[in-house]
């Protein structure tokens, strides 16, 4: 990020305290995703913006009131895991049913995420979309520079889909690793996978270890079913994500 | 400033995995607050309930993410309960808001029977740099911030040029920025 030389501060006031004109968003977003000096000035002004309620005389809220939110709150947690115990007893009763529409729900997913990014070339909208809802990991080719892959981790932390696009069909002995490089310890492997005849895979990972904890994330080649420690060159490769 | 027992991120961070406590403990800490700005907005008890309960909802369920590089937790709680009582005031009828708008400006804070020491202070600190602040340049952030007014409506409800209120806004912020510049960056200030 670099500091430009014409800065936006009227636009940046109007917008920490929601009073953009409809459409100034997008050219403020873009200004801010390139000047260190703007973003960091909007950080101070909504901060400010929502320091503004300090000023008001306090009301305390209905005694009752965290009562009804602890209720909702409960009720949306056990949805979630209700949610992904049903979808583990589907697997298992109708795996052929259950991976067709979990592939077209992948690529529903990434023809989305292409469309999206090639929209937003960069800015918050792309930060957004990364955040949602969990983290997004974007590989690209290392030794196989025409290869790409999106890493999607879940909420959990611990489970995530990756599609993958350009890179070669294996001999039978040969996979692919998905490896994470922790920042300290040993590499650790994530999903061993093979590619179809256009070179796509979409791949069930799991996640080994934190994101914050990682230095890189690399995909090398290695002999069937997969080794311990990469053997092979990185094929593709990430060090930032968000 | 008192030390904070739990960090308001670490408090995120143990929502995430399910933590009730954690949620609730952030509700100890700004549900009031947000009630208060809530009510300012909508001026419904009914409706401001609403807002806090999603509001809290929200950072709960991770349908709003907490990124610190824009700023400390209370201040991304503020901008999702100004924004969901912002939706409910424009979904509102026309009359009904003529009403809101109409409405007095904010009274001038006393001190909470519940307030600690350091909300007090950062009570005092606020008011005290809106008081600095001209009518109009207070005016300006009012209709925007809890009016939900873009720039050229608040231009149209004041009847001066565009240039104006942009320029005020900016001045008033930039004004703001100065005086409370380390209450907004400073790891403490807990409210309620």
């Amino acid at each position: 990020m670099t500091d430009s030389s014409e800065h936006i501060v009227d636009e940046l006031a109007a917008y920490a305290l929601g009073a953009l004109e409809t459409g100034e968003h997008a050219r403020v977003d873009e200004h801010v995703a390139t000047c260190a000096s703007c973003a960091s000035r909007l950080a101070e002004y909504r901060g400010l913006a929502g320091a503004l309620p300090l000023a008001l005389a306090p009301i305390t809220p209905p005694s009752d009131l965290w009562d009804a939110i602890r209720s909702e709150a409960r009720q949306r947690r056990p949805r979630v895991r209700m949610r992904s115990a049903i979808g583990t007893r589907w697997l298992r009763v109708a795996p052929w049913v259950a991976a067709a529409a979990v592939a077209a729900w992948l690529v529903t997913w990434n023809v989305r995420l292409q469309s999206e990014l090639a929209q937003y070339a960069q800015g918050p909208q792309v930060e957004k979309l990364a955040r949602r809802p969990a983290r997004l990991v974007i590989l690209s080719g290392a030794a196989q520079s025409q290869a790409s892959a999106r890493i999607f981790a879940a909420v959990d932390g611990q489970s995530g889909h990756m599609a993958i696009s350009g890179l070669p069909r294996l001999a039978a002995e040969r996979v692919y690793q998905l490896w994470f490089l922790p920042k300290a310890g040993p590499p650790l492997t994530a999903a061993t996978f093979t590619v179809d005849a256009d070179g796509r895979a979409w791949v069930v990972i799991k996640v080994p270890a934190d994101l914050d904890d990682t230095r890189s994330l690399i995909v090398t080649e290695e002999a069937a079913p997969g080794n311990r420690a990469p053997t092979g060159p990185s094929l593709l490769e990430a060090r930032e994500w968000r | 400033m008192s030390i904070e027992p739990v960090a308001d991120p670490e408090l995120l961070g143990r929502m995430r995995l399910g933590d009730e406590s954690a949620l609730e403990a952030l509700y100890a800490r700004y549900g009031g607050l947000v009630y208060t700005l809530a009510q300012r907005i909508v001026g419904d008890p009914e409706l401001a309930r609403e807002v806090v309960q999603d509001t809290f909802l929200r950072s709960w369920d991770g349908r709003d993410t907490y990124d610190p590089e824009r700023g400390r937790v209370p201040w991304w709680l503020m901008g999702i309960a100004r924004n969901r009582a912002i939706d409910l005031l424009r979904s509102r009828s026309h009359q009904a808001r003529l009403r809101e708008r109409a409405a007095p400006p904010p009274e001038i804070s006393t001190t909470h029977a519940r307030d600690p020491a350091d909300t007090v202070v950062a009570r005092r600190t606020v008011l005290d740099a809106l008081r600095e602040l001209s009518d109009g340049q207070r005016r300006a952030i009012e209709l925007a911030y809890y009016g939900g007014l873009t720039q050229t409506e608040i231009a149209n409800e004041l009847g001066e040029p565009l240039g104006t209120i942009k320029s005020r806004t900016r001045e008033a912020m930039e004004r703001l920025r100065k005086v409370l510049g380390p209450l907004i960056q400073s790891a403490g200030g807990r409210t309620s």
